[in-house]
């Protein structure tokens, strides 16, 4: 049993963690070249008018200052206005729009990528050397050779284009307004709270094509390693005696092996979750779907570095998070890590 | 700040709190001495050559670019540890990856940093006292 | 590779006299390599993408390829016998814009990989070497940048560069991105090499360090870092591709295949024009598939001791 205190534990991490990247984002602000408070007030806005927005923002204080502050805020999650992408909004409320659109994509991504990869691995490594085995990892391999910016535009000209069957960008039909229902931000959760369905459906189309996308590449790794992590339980010497003592045995062994294979794929499930965040900056920007994948690249290319902060921070938060999860999963599969 | 207390630890050992803690932060304390050093010696350089704000603005900056590195990388270790530690035990690519190592590398780059900030702290401070009363 | 290895180096005067062609084909891993279908073909796509590469850059002039043809050419054509790639939307011919575009994603690909090359084993055989604290501080160092996903860390990067040097600032952030990955396979091999007992020979013999460094490790480590830089080639191709594709690269008008997708995305996947994004995109498919093959088949060619170290 996992007990509270342990997952208390693995939490107060979060705290070291967003720090860290906190100051990894404050010296990079500060070592790279653009001038916010030129940014904001625009290239044409007289030296007085930036002298003002400078102060406004605290540029004149001494750095150390400037670094006690940062931290204070990021630790609020607080920080400030957008300068350009939304302006006067708060990055606050920029970010709860924005996030769920990632999130969602990434869940849906996932979740075909564990639910292809795992069976596919599985039968890859039962069937080692036979024409599945090979197809398998022949297929992991053009999966990770394929851009995401290539494969996507494909595969909406042939599905949507030419065939038809699927919405071509965006996460609803434009016919619908999911403002008005908006409970938790996820499209597909939504729609079902609202009890429509045919918004439902609409949301579900246009969530295929990108998160098949991006599920394409965790599932190229997912099965990469349950194969020879399976291999590997395979070949342990109690699964030879279950062989010789005949099918119903060795059918359980299974199961307890694929229980012991699950730990090293579980961590790569954790720790590929941010390749997933990059994949969707792509994925995002291919399929018109405006989550914080975007808004970081946008952020990026303006320099509204109060979006650029609080965009790394929720990336970090959430990949923590997830690796968190995955460091308890490892408790639940073999109580023995606890200690 | 130092660095950061160590979960799970608290019941591991019997040795007295002060000694545990005296060796747990010697490393850092060696890298944030050096890092001050570092720090104070490349600024008094700065000085002879001329604008010393902005160089203390680059020194401290890149000081918490290894802080923020080193405490990234220290809580990245005793987060996903064990799952690497056991996830190269069952595919036998052993780089010979340890939890322990990477947390002493990681406490080292964090203490540097943390040194070069203070210094660079400690530097411009003084130096803004002594341009206000001159 | 190890049979190799204390072959080359036990005869290495012997070695010196023969020609290089003779050398390579006597390597057992250049004949297991060359027994290796799939690597073969993909062989065969890098250098017919060499090729490609430098009848662009010697034979197609560049200003006729970036200028706008708009009133010479039709206009979003689609593929003929005149236009066999079609035409864009400033009426300039596709087929050598891709063309171009092979020359580009080979010159900054191979920039990228060699300079992340050199850097890297420089700090894998020096942390190698030193061991202790050297070593562990460099290569915990590099295991976190590892840690982060490469996009990710590339866009980060990206941003402390001046934006002036258009893609020079993408190759300078994925130098530093993909550094960490040479660092531990340099450092695994050099490991696997310093346990050889020459090495503790040449020491006691007083041999100063650099020497023994480049000397003896260095040569024994060429074939993994070859067989590490063959496979990063592929990603580092796309991941240029792909900072050119959010706008992080190759200035406006410039044949480069991600720019060229990036347009085929942004204006042409709703009007159905499928030529603008598909023709870059397979040549840059194609290109990493290459890569990643020859790659594979370089990885499994290697002495399982050396495989070890790359993954």
């Amino acid at each position: 049993m996992i007990s509270t205190r342990f997952v208390l534990k693995r939490l107060l991490l979060l705290v070291p963690v967003l720090v860290g990247v906190a100051s990894l984002v404050f010296s990079i602000l500060h070592l790279s070249p653009g001038d916010p408070a030129l940014t904001i007030a625009g290239e044409r806005a007289s030296e007085e008018f930036v002298r003002q927005v400078e102060e406004s923002l605290g540029l004149n204080d001494p750095i150390w200052v400037q670094y006690g502050r940062f931290l204070a805020d990021a630790a609020q999650f607080q920080f400030g206005e957008s300068f350009i992408i939304q302006r006067n909004t708060p990055v606050r409320e920029v970010l709860a729009n924005k996030l769920p659109v990632t999130l969602e994509l990434a869940l849906y991504g996932q979740l075909i990528g564990i639910s292809l990869g795992i069976p596919l691995g599985i039968l890859s490594a039962v069937k080692q050397d036979s024409i599945t085995d090979h197809l398998t990892r022949i297929g992991a391999l053009a999966g990770i050779s394929v851009p995401i910016f290539w494969s996507g535009p494909l595969l909406i000209l042939l599905f949507a284009q030419m065939l038809g069957w699927l919405p071509t960008s965006g996460r609803i039909s434009v016919l619908y307004n999911v403002e008005a229902i908006r409970v938790t931000g996820l499209v597909t959760v939504d729609t079902l709270l609202a009890g429509n369905w045919d918004m439902f459906v609409s949301a579900v189309r246009h969530m295929i094509l990108p998160a098949s996308v991006i599920g394409v590449y965790s599932m190229a790794l997912i099965s990469r390693m349950m194969r020879s992590s399976m291999l590997e339980v395979i070949r342990q010497d109690y699964m030879r005696t279950a062989r010789a003592k005949g099918q119903g045995a060795k059918i359980t062994v299974l199961k307890h092996g694929f229980r012991n294979a699950m730990i090293p794929v579980i961590t790569v499930i954790g720790i590929q979750f941010g390749g997933l965040l990059g994949g969707a900056v792509l994925t995002e920007t291919v399929f018109a779907i405006g989550g914080i994948g975007t808004l970081l690249v946008e952020a990026i290319k303006v320099g509204d570095y109060p979006i650029v902060q609080g965009t790394v921070l929720t990336f970090a938060f959430l990949f923590t998070l997830v690796n968190l999860g995955v460091d308890v999963t490892y408790s639940v599969l073999d109580p023995r890590i606890e200690q | 700040m130092s660095a950061p207390p160590e979960p799970g630890d608290a019941d591991a050992d019997a040795r007295p709190a002060l000694e545990r803690a005296a060796v747990r932060f010697r490393p850092v304390g060696t890298a944030a001495l050096a890092g001050a050093l570092v720090a104070a010696v490349w600024l008094a350089a700065r000085l002879v050559v001329g604008d010393l704000s902005a160089s203390v603005e680059t020194t401290f900056a890149l000081g918490s670019l290894a802080f923020g590195f080193g405490l990234l990388g220290w809580s990245g270790a005793v987060a996903l540890g064990r799952g690497i530690e056991s996830m190269q035990a069952h595919l036998d690519t052993g780089t010979g990856w340890t939890e322990a190592d990477a947390r002493r590398a990681m406490a080292r780059i964090l203490g540097f940093g943390l040194g070069v900030m203070l210094g660079a702290t400690a530097v411009g401070s003084a130096v803004s006292a002594f341009v206000a009363a001159a | 590779m190890s049979t190799e290895t204390t072959t080359t180096n036990e005869t290495s005067t012997d070695v010196d006299q023969r020609g290089l062609v003779d050398r390579l084909t006597a390597s057992p891993f250049v004949s297991r390599l060359l027994s290796n279908r799939l690597a073969l073909a993909g062989i065969a796509i890098i250098v017919a993408m060499v090729v490609i590469a430098l009848y662009a850059r010697l034979f197609l002039d560049l200003d006729v390829i970036t200028q706008s043809q708009l009133g010479t050419n039709p206009n979003r054509a689609p593929p003929s016998l005149d236009f066999p790639f079609g035409t864009d939307g400033q009426a300039r011919s596709l087929l050598p814009r891709v063309a171009y575009g092979a020359w580009y994603a080979m010159l900054f690909g191979t920039v990228t990989v060699a300079a992340s090359t050199v850097l890297g084993v420089g700090l894998g055989i020096i942390a190698a070497y030193y061991g202790d604290v050297t070593d562990n501080v460099i290569m915990r160092t590099m295991d976190v940048l590892l840690a982060f996903p490469s996009l990710l860390l590339a866009l980060a990067l990206v941003a402390i560069f001046p934006d002036d040097l258009g893609l020079w600032r993408a190759v300078a952030a994925l130098t530093l991105v993909y550094t960490p990955r040479f660092a531990r396979v340099v450092r695994g091999a050099a490991l696997t090499v310093l346990e050889n007992e020459y090495i503790d020979a040449t020491v006691a013999l007083g041999a100063a360090d650099p020497r023994v460094l480049v000397r003896h490790v260095l040569p024994n480590c060429l074939a993994p870092i070859t067989v590490q830089s063959t496979l990063n080639f592929g990603l580092a191709i796309i991941d240029l591709a792909a900072l050119s594709f959010l706008g992080f690269g190759a200035a406006a008008g410039t044949p480069s295949w991600g720019l060229m997708l990036s347009n085929g995305v942004s204006q042409g996947l709703l009007t159905g024009v499928w030529w603008w994004s598909f023709f870059p995109g397979f040549f840059l498919a194609l290109t990493v598939l290459g890569f990643n093959l020859l790659g594979d088949g370089m990885r499994d060619a290697l002495d399982p001791r050396m495989r070890e170290a790359v993954d």
